[in-house]
């Protein structure tokens, strides 16, 4: 996340010595054969990305009947939405076969309280470590740099036994706190650097003005956070949406989220796959974040490498 | 007199939680595996450490098969992954040079990003499906081509691989890009004035310039393969046989399907030594870095 700051400096610092020189000749018009080449093989690339968006929209409005002949890349024949019927109502996953709605239902109650919570815990946090005189909050930092990258197989079992003796474990609950948890490091230490970089001098005034530590954080500190908390939001709605590790260690029978009941379909190995079926779901899992994607790509951008520790 | 006070002690209360948070879920749980994994427990804890074996759980992960595949798949799927880092320099310089469509192929190849990486699999998992996939339709174009890359033990890291830089290549243009706007923009013309060929002008400057961006990188990719698991659930479940587990599967598979947890716990433990391992050198590297750059 420093790497941000360093970059955006740097960025900053190129533009201020003015590189459109004057004494350099304007540049022709037309494209040379060096910009083709870039972009016809840019555009190859581009192909080479679209096909599996391409080939999972395109099957999920296939027949079972033409997805057999093996084109498949070919379009569907007959455009039906059977398989997005299947998929959302009955698909099965394990012994209950009320598709993919009841994951979907689930994914997202697990995604509100957890996005209060860890943003909540993680905002107060950074606030304090970023802003005010704590003797031991370098220390502190750094553990939760390391907590940041510590793989999460190892505090699994630990995690399991404590969430079911608070009788947590195996439902929504438990997983929407284990990923305020798992998020809480990473998001801090977002929130420490932004605010880090307010003014002493508005901190001093504040604290002058008689502010106590939660009146200047509700009336100073959140008016200033909007941009860095549409950032983390997109952040965690994303890595909250696309998790399966969490979900299926701490979701039990009844708290798991949608990414879950896909692996369920997907990686089956009794019985006839219905592929249409397969895609369908997969589609359904993918647009809530492809839609947060598509509305708010670039702070999407920014989200996604700022907290690119979190990897 | 009394504001002054709640001014020292408020802030040091709001940090409660996440210190509480910190030295439980991590900390504590940290150090209670570490534990765990040199006593006898199965599916249920043991708490009583016999000290005349109490390395067994780590001697019996060494001589385990499971786990030295799951090694080398680690190197393999490490070495394979940053395949996406080199594309991913490759597209942003690219898109940094022609500026035409910048925008639109930005969108294209992050895109898979944003997708969880059980959908990855399966979009995967159904291109490479042996029969109706891609391979009968190149043969249908009249391609010999063997693209039955799942179901043979020697070539199912190379669909994880595929499907991983495919989902992760995208990050990496991004960062690069970033890095590669922070170069000063006079290197372009004063290398065109000399007429240096472009590939010595990215070789011998510019890739030596944005070091700071490749290690924080190679920082995120290795993060990134050692924590490997959603995508080897979706694309294989660890098949054929156990060709394609890695560290993270072998260890939650150790806990859920053989209950076995001091030796799930030994597995962590060294999952964790891989990543400090690898970890501590990279991040003192870029702390190095950064401290130059700061000082320049």
């Amino acid at each position: 996340m420093s790497q941000i700051s360093v970059t955006q400096r740097a960025a900053g610092a190129a533009e201020v010595p003015v590189s459109r020189a004057p004494y350099f000749p304007r540049k022709k018009k037309g494209i040379s054969p060096q910009s083709i080449a870039i972009i016809v093989f840019l555009s190859m690339c581009a192909l080479f990305f679209c096909i599996p968006l391409y080939v999972v929209v395109v099957t999920s409005f296939k027949t079972m009947d033409q997805i057999r002949e093996g084109a498949i890349f070919a379009l569907p024949q007959v455009w039906t939405l059977d398989a997005w019927d299947h998929a959302w109502n009955k698909a099965c996953s394990g012994i209950n076969c009320n598709g993919l709605k009841v994951g979907f239902w689930n994914s997202v109650m697990i995604l509100f309280p957890s996005l209060a919570l860890s943003i909540g815990l993680s905002m107060v946090t950074g606030y304090a470590l970023a802003l005010w005189n704590v003797r031991w909050a370098g220390g502190f930092l750094f553990l939760l740099f390391i907590c940041a990258f510590v793989p999460f197989q190892i505090i699994m079992y630990p995690l399991i036994v404590m969430t079911s003796t608070a009788k947590v474990y195996g439902t929504l609950w438990g997983v929407a706190i284990i990923h305020a948890v798992l998020a809480m490091p990473v998001l801090t230490l977002i929130f420490r650097n932004y605010y880090k970089d307010i003014p002493q001098e508005i901190m001093s005034a504040a604290v002058m003005d008689s502010g106590s530590f939660w009146k200047i954080f509700i009336e100073i500190i959140l008016p200033m956070s909007g941009n860095i908390l549409i950032v983390v939001l997109i952040l965690q709605i994303t890595n909250i949406w696309n998790d399966y590790l969490i979900g299926v260690t701490f979701g039990g029978l009844n708290g798991q989220p949608m990414t879950v009941n896909l692996a369920n379909l997907v990686t089956i190995s009794t019985g006839t796959t219905n592929y249409a079926h397969n895609m369908a779901a997969a589609l359904l899992t993918a647009i809530p974040p492809l839609v947060v994607y598509f509305v708010v790509g670039k702070l999407f951008v920014q989200g996604v490498t700022s907290g690119a520790i979190k990897g | 007199m009394k504001t002054m006070r709640w001014s020292r002690i408020s802030p040091q209360a709001a940090l409660m939680p996440a210190v509480a948070v910190t030295l439980v879920a991590f900390v504590g749980s940290i150090l209670w595996t570490v534990y765990l994994s040199f006593t006898r427990s199965r599916r249920l804890p043991e708490y009583g450490i016999d000290w005349s074996e109490w390395g067994r759980q780590y001697n019996r992960l060494f001589r385990d098969a499971g786990w030295e595949i799951s090694l080398r798949n680690l190197i393999v799927l490490g070495l394979g992954s940053a395949l996406a880092i080199v594309f991913g320099f490759i597209l942003a310089a690219m898109i940094d040079k022609e500026k035409r469509g910048e925008s639109l192929f930005r969108t294209v190849f992050l895109y898979p990003l944003a997708v969880s990486l059980i959908v990855t699999g399966a979009a995967w998992r159904w291109i490479l499906n042996p029969t109706l996939g891609a391979q009968s339709f190149l043969r249908g174009l009249g391609w010999q081509v063997d693209f039955n890359w799942l179901a043979q033990p020697d070539t199912a890291m190379y669909a994880i691989i595929l499907a991983s830089v495919w989902q992760s290549a995208g990050f990496y243009m991004a960062l690069m890009l970033a890095g590669l706007k922070g170069i000063n923009s006079e290197i372009w013309s004063a290398a065109k004035l000399d007429g240096v060929p472009l590939w010595r002008l990215y070789v011998e400057i510019v890739i030596p310039m944005m070091k700071f961006t490749f290690i924080t990188c190679a920082i995120l990719l290795s993060l990134g393969v050692i924590k490997a698991y959603d995508v080897v659930v979706a694309m294989t479940n660890g098949g054929p046989g156990q060709s394609t587990w890695v560290p993270a599967y072998f260890t939650i598979n150790a806990l859920s399907a053989k209950s076995n947890l001091g030796y799930a716990s030994a597995a962590a433990v060294m999952m964790l030594i891989i990543t400090l391992v690898v970890f501590v050198p990279l991040v003192a590297l870029t702390a190095w870095q950064q401290r130059k750059g700061v000082a320049r």
